[in-house]
């Protein structure tokens, strides 16, 4: 350990790199995982005041592994809320009903439409946010509202469920959102899933008493259990967020160990002679490896010390930017976290140790005779270690691409990450194969002058330097040219997928709104669907599925004498074990329960089940249409506007597409700048461990110019192999990419090429690796004179 | 003072050293006998590319014999693991190279230490100092191999090899990188060594006044012994010989 110690000191430069790496892997993965930790459910804050709340039961886990809640309908919210407010300690209890409402200024829309489907609340429930009347009257009847920055008298046009209205503002309050009165509330949306209550006293006591009143119709939660009453598209988006980050960490860490084995590994070849010395005054072939384990311990805990604060500095920075590209909630903060720290400390350390470690076997199994070996003759660059890593690596990274196209859409980002990873690993360990061939046919024009022949012979002759500087440009081009060509692959596979199934019809969509209210779609001449949630109970089981509102014309004959069916589609009556005249117990949106008999069951019924529309919009009064297909001119209506279907469809594409891209300029990003920082470790270490060698050059009557030739030459040959390798694997996989869709979809797919970015990354990695060659001979000949 | 009828420090019996395969096998060594008794200076001298290097690093345990039999004090070294080997390398034998002896990282006292520490033993006090002291550089114990000259760099790694006292020391051309002041005074702690504590060394040179200071030397070419010296021989002498063999055919010097 003294002994590492003492060799870290005295040559730091040479474990810069490692150093580096692993601090600037320790800063991603600290910055990372603090903002991961931080980004915890929460409460909402219209909750502040309520310490105690009630929520509507739950029937189970949906298929993305949310719970399904059951609504209570109005009736029996307020019986139960009457039950609650009884309860000694408890000051108020109030119904939470939700609704959509948007303010409409100018005649546009305004706001965030997301943020509008949540924005409608009962007058009662202000007081739950601990939110104050600061001017005016409560809201008393239809048409009256309470919101903020309004002066009470003024008249706001705004949108809801069922069209537009002018309401009357009645006083401002202190919270954000639109304030009615509670019946009106009541009346906008589907039932209620919140009882809120204010206590004076003790809160835990309270819901102990409060569980007695409800049973088994709700779920009392206080203290820290309230934060599960997170909204549904606040936990989507952190939980996007969340795939970014942890995105971040996995190639933040696999960079590293890629970095700190490739710098390692240099080190080492450039440390022959030193480690043989050690063997030969009688160091075990144990005792070097633990010496290099030792160093690196070294370093790396002084590097992750280094990285730490770093990473917990730059965390709360991004907190802004991931809020506007939505991969956090709005009002997200960044809070300390010391497990994140501490984990990615000991990250560090680990991932430097799993770097180190194949380079300190193979020098530990270095004979001692290499300290006298004059010239830096290397021994076979291919080790039986390098061919098994390269083979498996290869093996597993087809595999990946090769089942690729059978895994969800959402799963094919990460494997295609997966893949590039592994597919990169063996490029890099079997790339001494193809360096010899690749050096012989690059210079093959120049073989005559003096330079061709320098860079010829002296990569030749390194084979595993040249694969060391190579490695990190392989990674950056391979994974950029791999990830980016795959994506948009398919991306534009299920584009003209998407767009094969479109109408050439157009169509009203929504323009500034979450969605189209009731008024704008009954103008249009057109069929729309009313999408909508219902409760199905089979047997002892409750389910939730995606429904929509059809109109009768499309729903077909019903049943003899039944006010209404619903037809299914295969797969869906597959599931609920249904046939024509079953009758489904439902519960629709609002908490209310029918009993519903199938009229039919065909291939396809829109979200799976389709229901009367009046009975949709009758129990589910803050739904909204998503678009209307029009059969006639369009009918001008305040949020929506006509457009083709094709356009429509381009939209929600762009939309995922624009998130793809923020990924992958986020992971892209963090690799070149990683390995930008590696091509120019490496040739920096490789460059200076030249200087003998330069010498001898100069003394030979080399000029500053042809030196700097040489090693500009060799620097433009390592990034050409990593460039060769890297596109090649791009390449090669893409091919299997495509090879997988084409089988898939039984046509033929374009391969789409990014050749703007791999454009971009090629040029940084030259410009790289071309200052980290030349600064070092220039510094040094200038010290020289 | 010395007599071959000595124990041997080291014997090789039909030692062979080839390199590469095939059409490019070069035979360095070609089926040796030799005996290194103890508490000899033995130096072996020989064209460039006769085995010289080779031969020290056989011997020593460094690299192993394609045939025949290396025996380190006594005990054989053929299938010793690697483990094994370097612990009885560590123990038994001291090795001075041409340059780059000395971890550039740690100071002279510490690279004198480093063998003892290897082992897992902490030296007595003193006893890096005084091993110092032999070669005259007690004063210059904390300074790193950068802060010395070529020569005290030598006699740094001479008393590195002699620290653990072992059975033989090697020397493959300890003075080649030397100025002639330098290399003298590393050809006298050599000499010195041999006379008061007994020990065993083979050193390879080139030169004759350094083969000088040796109790016997040995000639090789093309990986044999061609021509053998003994008791204390002049320099002139060993010239003689070393030029003799150069031009003619080494053979018939010896028969
Ligand atoms: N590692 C090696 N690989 C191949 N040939 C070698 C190697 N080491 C030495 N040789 C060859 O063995 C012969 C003896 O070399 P060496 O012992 O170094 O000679 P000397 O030290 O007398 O100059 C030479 O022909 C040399 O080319
Ligand atoms: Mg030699």
């Amino acid at each position: 350990m003294r002994l590492a110690w003492a060799m870290v000191r005295h040559r730091f430069a040479a474990f810069a790199g490692t150093f580096v790496a692993v601090a600037l892997g320790v800063a991603v993965v600290a910055g990372a995982t603090t903002i991961y930790l931080s980004s915890r459910p929460e409460a909402p804050e219209r909750y502040n005041s309520a310490p105690v709340l009630v929520r509507s039961p739950s029937v189970g886990d949906n298929a993305f592994g949310e719970p399904e809640y059951q609504s209570w309908t109005a009736g029996e919210a307020i019986r139960l809320s009457g039950e609650l407010a009884k309860l000694p300690g408890v000051t108020a209890a109030a119904v939470d009903p939700v609704f959509y409402a948007q303010r409409v200024i100018a005649g546009r829309p305004a706001g965030d439409p997301q943020d509008a489907l949540l924005a409608g609340h009962a007058w009662s429930s202000a007081a739950l946010g601990g939110y104050r009347l600061a001017a005016g009257t409560a809201p008393r009847g239809p048409g009256e509202v309470v919101v903020a920055g309004v002066a009470p008298g003024s008249r706001m046009p705004v949108l809801t469920a069922a069209g537009p209205a002018t309401w009357t503002v009645t006083g401002t309050v202190d919270g954000p959102g639109f304030y009615v009165a509670d019946r009106e509330a009541l009346r906008m949306s589907a039932g209620v899933r919140v009882i809120g209550l204010t206590v004076d006293g003790d809160a835990e006591a309270v819901a102990g008493a409060a569980r007695g009143v409800v049973g088994p119709a709700g779920e009392v939660v206080s203290g820290g259990a309230r934060d599960s009453l997170e909204p549904v598209s606040v936990t989507r988006t952190r939980w996007l967020g969340a795939q970014l980050l942890i995105a971040m960490v996995v190639l933040g860490g696999f960079v590293a160990v890629f970095v700190v084995a490739s710098t390692c590994a240099l080190g080492a070849a450039q440390r022959r002679r030193e480690i043989g010395l050690l063997r030969a005054v009688g160091a075990t072939p144990g005792q070097v490896r633990r010496l290099m384990y030792a160093e690196t311990l070294v370093i790396s805990t002084m590097a992750a010390l280094a990285g730490l604060p770093l990473g917990a500095l730059t965390a709360p920075l991004l907190t802004g930017p991931l809020v506007d590209t939505g991969l956090e909630p709005a009002g997200f903060t960044v809070t300390m976290q010391p497990a994140a720290l501490a984990g990615s400390f000991v990250l560090g350390v680990v991932v430097a140790l799993a770097g180190v470690a194949v380079a300190a076997r193979r020098a530990s199994r270095a004979p001692a005779l290499d300290a006298l070996r004059e010239a830096a003759v290397e021994r076979r660059a291919m080790t039986p270690l390098r061919w098994i890593a390269g083979a498996a690596t290869a093996a597993l990274g087809t595999l990946l691409l090769v089942t690729m196209p059978m895994m969800a859409t959402t799963d094919q980002s990460s494997a295609g990450l997966g893949a590039a990873m592994l597919l990169l690993t063996a490029a890099a360990a079997l790339a001494p194969i193809v360096i010899v061939p690749l050096v012989r046919l690059v210079t093959w024009p120049w073989r005559g002058a003096a330079t061709g022949m320098l860079v010829r012979e002296g990569t030749l002759i390194a084979v595993r330097r040249v694969a060391s500087t190579a490695a990190p440009v392989l990674l950056t081009v391979g994974f950029t040219v791999l990830l980016t060509g795959t994506v948009a692959t398919i991306d534009d596979v299920q584009g003209q997928h998407d767009a094969d199934n479109i109408p050439a019809t157009v169509v009203l969509a929504p323009d500034g709104v979450p969605g189209l209210a009731e008024t704008a779609v009954q103008a249009q001449a057109g069929t729309s669907h009313l999408p909508t949630r219902l409760l199905v109970t089979r047997g002892a089981t409750t389910a939730g599925y995606d429904a929509e509102g059809a109109p009768p014309s499309e729903l077909g004959p019903g049943p003899a004498g039944s006010s209404g069916g619903v037809v299914l589609d295969k797969t869906r009556a597959k599931d609920l074990h249904a046939s024509v005249g079953t009758t489904l117990d439902v519960r629709w949106a609002d908490g209310s329960t029918a009993a519903l008999p199938v009229r039919a069951i065909r291939a396809a019924a829109g979200a799976g089940i389709l229901v009367p529309r009046e009975l949709a919009r009758q129990h589910d009064p803050a739904a909204l249409t998503s678009a209307v297909l029009l059969n006639g001119p369009p009918v001008a209506s305040v949020g929506a506007r006509p457009m083709s279907a094709r356009d429509y469809v381009q939209i929600e594409i762009d939309e995922e597409g624009e998130l793809i891209d923020l990924f992958l300029l986020v992971l892209i990003g963090l690799t070149v700048g990683y390995t930008g920082l590696a091509v120019a470790n490496t040739l920096l270490m490789a460059t200076s461990a030249r200087r003998p060698e330069f010498r001898t050059l100069r003394l030979a009557g080399a000029t500053e110019a042809q030196i700097l030739r040489v090693t500009s030459a060799e620097a433009l040959l390592a990034v050409a192999v990593g460039t060769l390798l890297g596109a090649g694997v791009a390449v090669a996989s893409l091919s299997g990419v495509r090879a997988a869709v084409e089988a898939e979809l039984d046509r033929a797919v374009a391969l789409v090429v990014p050749w703007g970015t791999a454009a971009a990354v090629i040029a940084t990695c030259t410009v790289v690796a071309l200052a980290a060659t030349t600064l070092p001979v220039l510094r040094r000949s200038r010290s020289a004179t | 003072m010395t007599t071959a009828n000595n124990p041997p420090a080291v014997e090789l019996r039909g030692v062979t050293k080839t390199y590469g395969s095939g059409e490019r096998t070069v035979t360095a060594l070609d089926d040796l006998d030799l005996i290194f008794p103890a508490g000899t200076f033995t130096a072996v001298m020989g064209p460039s590319g006769s085995g010289k290097s080779t031969l020290l690093h056989c011997a020593a345990g460094l690299d192993r014999a394609t045939g025949g039999e290396v025996i380190i004090d006594g005990t054989p070294v053929a299938g010793l693991s690697e483990r094994v080997l370097t612990r009885l390398r560590r123990e038994r034998v001291g090795f001075v190279f041409q340059a780059f002896n000395l971890v550039a990282a740690l100071t002279a006292a510490q690279n004198v230490a480093l063998p003892l520490r290897l082992a897992g033993r902490k030296p007595a006090a003193g006893e890096v100092t005084a091993m110092l002291g032999e070669v005259g550089l007690a004063k210059r114990a904390d300074h790193r191999p950068s802060e010395l000259s070529g020569g005290q760099q030598q006699r740094v790694a001479i008393a590195r090899a002699l620290v653990t006292r072992p059975a033989v020391l090697f020397a493959d051309e300890p003075t080649g990188a030397l100025d002639a002041a330098s290399g003298r005074e590393v050809l006298r702690l050599l000499r010195a060594s041999v006379d008061r504590h007994g020990q065993t060394v083979v050193m390879v040179t080139h030169d004759p006044f350094a083969a000088a200071h040796a109790d016997r030397v040995l000639f090789l070419a093309d990986g044999r012994v061609v021509d053998f010296l003994t008791g204390p021989c002049g320099a002139q002498e060993i010239a003689l010989r070393t030029a003799r063999l150069e031009e003619g055919r080494p053979a018939e010097v010896l028969s």
